[in-house]
């Protein structure tokens, strides 16, 4: 059962009103549960779909066929939702795992994971689940081997241990889609792998799908399936897949659908 | 509202030193405000009461001729609740010949000492009385007033009198002019004055210094009489010796205003009670007839007389409570006058608005000109500072500005994790109101200390200046009327200062904060 499918996908950036079209009449499908690493080199369009999928930004009205565009999360049209919709979409269904942490530097590690809950609920609501959010929070924090880390701030931090930190405030919320964005690319490879195994882990304990971006093929092994992007389109990856993904499986005919 | 923006702000505005300085700036500028409204308002409530000192709460006033029967209103008017007092006054100008040989228009004011001062706060005007402690500013004690306080006890008798016993020792009417008239004291550092030598000028260009403090010497006043229809006469002068002076506080009184026993002015000006021709009778200078005496011609003498009574210009009012609101009084008192008027109908102005009819005014109206003036002004000053002020809100907004920009990043990471553009809108906002908070409640407090020791910071600017041969006394009272720098803390204007400056946070942000808002989430991720 498909979690996200996407069709006629297109986006076109302007640069001094010269029109950079980034991805190009673009077909998707990621099923539930399914870890989807999307290759590319820099400047493929990954960080772009993955923005589309996460509803930070909107796609084009039509592709350059003239078809309108399609994003529909469990069966709920995120190209068509209000601003506010989006929103709430990215604050409940969605975590994202950004290359660069992205974390508040004035914020401690507890309160950066914290920011999910304290976004998605209102005051009161967030006050009567205050002791519910924190504990899991820490909960989270220890199963990255943050536990003894909860007072400090980003800065105090060694780069593996901030992507931790953004992988526990993206699984806060308990979200049914991760999007992760090169979550190693700023990483030496082993700590990348130990991330990875983190993320890994994670994904399996909270039964999520994952649709990662990297241009690292080797990272990208790890995934049940791989997509490579190039020119704003997609294609079926060459390494072998795994788990989900392995041949003849609903996985590989998404893929097999992906790239038309 | 969110618990992450109330968390953001208390986190950002301890990080950074710019948030401070916006805070900074609120504070000088709400402080400013404050101090300059505290001083101008207690410029404005010093005027005021200076010129209630010697008004009373409400005049009833017919100019030049004056009406008569006052003592039937006054009893009248002290029989009401509403009334505390009531005293009889003419006012009319006259000349006033000074001991250094020059000559002083003045206004002239003829009271009977112990009424008047019921009616007005005149015994605590009187400058020439005992005191106890030095003026606050008075280190050296120059004050004479600390010394002999038998013969400035005597001078307050005198004074309160407006009587002084000549040298029969018979009481003889006195004039107390208030302390600027005569320009014969010296005004001094510390605010009060000491007798001075005034400089007589001959003719022949030598000058000499007349010796004799005022309050000893003796003044010629002279007058102009009118008669029953108001035309003026020959004038007419009378030697008064100087009882006292008094200082009202306000300089255009006691530069130009002399306090008169009544009776005498009365005479002067042929207000007094009298005998006089009855209208009926009409002289004849030609109606001769023989002196029954002597034998010898002479016009025949007026064979009917009636009485005269005394009058005056007007009749001074003080009401029960602090009279800051005179208008009720005003109103009860033109009631009381409309009676007294169908008493002795055609024998007194008539009451009503039009002309010809008696006018009745309250302390306000009476000062209406220079209260006004001063309220002008102070709304001057202040929209000119509110002016000045609003460049707290430019201010904020370009800090702001700056710092939206530099937390541009932190806005695209609360957007992906799902803040909504009302939400990160919501978070400046209320950073700016935080700002505005802290400026504000810091700015009056800065306030508050200023005009609580406005004085002594002033003294201080002063003495430090004095060090280093600078003139650094700005209200000096040698030049100004009052000693003290005058302040007043209003709850109301310390409301609309605490608003003022949280509004110009809240508006200083509300820019930046549209801004944060609509920031593409993506582009705020990527900034760098």
């Amino acid at each position: 059962m498909s979690i996200l499918r996407v069709e006629h996908l297109s986006k076109t950036y302007h640069l001094r009103r010269e029109p950079v079209p980034v991805l190009r009449d673009l077909a998707l499908t990621v099923e539930q549960g399914e870890w989807l690493a999307v290759l590319g080199s820099s400047g493929s369009g990954k960080s772009t779909l993955l923005h589309l999928l996460g509803g930070l930004d909107r796609p084009d009205k039509a592709s350059s066929n003239g078809q309108p565009p399609v994003i529909d999360f469990q069966n709920h049209r995120l190209d068509r939702l209000s601003q506010a919709a989006l929103d709430r979409y990215r604050s409940r269904d969605v975590g994202f795992v950004f290359q660069f942490y992205h974390l508040i530097p004035e914020l401690t590690v507890l309160e950066n994971v914290l920011l999910g809950p304290m976004i998605r609920r209102g005051r009161f609501a967030y006050s009567a689940h205050k002791r519910e959010a924190k504990d899991r929070a820490e909960s989270l924090l220890e199963t990255v081997g943050l536990s003894h880390r909860l007072g400090h701030r980003p800065a105090e931090l060694s780069g593996g241990e901030r992507q931790r930190v953004a992988i526990a405030r993206a699984l806060i919320n308990g979200p049914k889609l991760l999007l992760a964005d090169e979550p190693t690319g700023n990483l030496d490879r082993a700590t990348g792998q130990k991330i990875l195994d983190a993320v890994a882990s994670l994904r399996a304990e909270h039964g999520l799908t994952m649709v990662m971006v990297t241009h690292d093929p080797v990272l990208a092994e790890r995934a049940d399936r791989i997509l490579r992007l190039e020119q704003g389109r997609l294609q079926p990856g060459d390494g072998a897949t795994h788990g989900r993904g392995v041949p003849g499986s609903g996985a590989e005919v998404g893929a097999a659908k992906d790239h038309a | 509202m969110r618990v992450y923006q109330a968390l953001l702000t208390r986190r950002y505005l301890f990080s950074k030193i710019m948030p401070l300085l916006a805070a900074v700036a609120v504070a000088l500028c709400s402080a400013m405000v404050l101090i300059v409204w505290s001083v101008m308002g207690g410029f404005l409530a010093m005027l005021v009461d200076s010129g209630r000192t010697l008004t009373g709460d409400v005049a009833v006033t017919w100019s030049n001729v004056g009406f008569a029967h006052y003592d039937d209103l006054i009893e009248r008017l002290e029989g009401d609740p509403m009334v505390q007092a009531a005293a009889p006054m003419i006012e009319t100008f006259g000349v006033l010949s000074l001991p250094s040989g020059r000559q002083e228009t003045v206004i002239v004011r003829a009271v009977e000492g112990a009424s008047y001062a019921r009616v007005t706060d005149y015994e605590d005007t009187l400058y020439w009385v005992p005191r106890e402690q030095p003026m606050p500013k008075d280190h050296e004690e120059e004050d004479w007033r600390l010394r002999s306080h038998e013969v400035w006890a005597m001078h307050r008798e005198f004074g309160l009198a407006l009587a002084e016993p000549g040298d029969d020792g018979v009481l003889r009417p006195a004039i107390v002019p208030g302390i600027a008239v005569a320009d014969a004291n010296i005004r001094k550092p510390w605010g009060g004055f000491v007798p001075g030598a005034p400089a007589v000028a001959a003719a022949d260009g030598s000058f000499r210094f007349h010796q004799q403090a005022i309050f000893n010497d003796e003044v010629t006043l002279y007058v102009a009489p009118q008669d029953e229809q108001g035309r003026v006469l020959d004038m007419v002068a009378r030697v008064f010796p100087v009882a006292n002076e008094f200082q009202s506080g306000l300089y255009e009184i006691d530069r130009r205003t002399v306090l008169v026993e009544l009776g005498a002015i009365q005479a002067m000006l042929n207000m007094n009670e009298g005998r006089r021709l009855a209208p009926s009778v009409a002289f004849d200078p030609f109606d001769i007839g023989f002196d029954p005496e002597t034998g010898e011609e002479r016009v025949a003498a007026p064979r009917e007389f009636v009485r005269d009574p005394a009058r005056v210009t007007t009749v001074l009012v003080r009401g029960v409570g602090d009279g800051r609101d005179p208008r009720p009084l005003a109103q009860r008192v033109r009631e009381i006058y409309r009676e007294f008027a169908e008493v002795h109908a055609g024998r007194v102005p008539p009451e009503g608005d039009g002309m010809g009819t008696i006018r009745i005014q309250t302390w306000e109206d009476q000062n209406r000109t220079l209260i006004e003036a001063v309220k002008k002004e102070t709304a001057l000053v202040l929209i000119l500072f509110g002016i000045i002020s609003f460049t707290a809100v430019f201010l904020v907004l370009a800090i702001f500005w700056a710092m939206v920009s530099e937390k541009t990043r932190d806005i695209g990471i609360l957007r992906s994790i799902g803040a909504s553009r009302g939400g990160v809108a919501w978070l400046w906002l209320r950073y700016g109101a935080a700002i505005g908070l802290i400026g504000t409640v810091l700015g009056l407090a800065i306030a508050f200390a200023v005009i609580l020791n406005i004085n002594a910071i002033h003294d201080a600017i002063g003495a430090i200046g004095s060090a280093f041969g600078m003139d650094t006394v700005i209200w000096d009272p040698s030049i100004y009327y009052f000693a003290r720098i005058p302040t007043e803390i209003v709850p109301w204007k310390v409301a609309v200062v605490f608003g003022g400056g949280l509004l110009s946070s809240v508006v200083g942000a509300l820019i930046p904060a549209i801004r944060a808002a609509w920031m593409h989430p993506v582009r705020a991720l990527g900034f760098e």
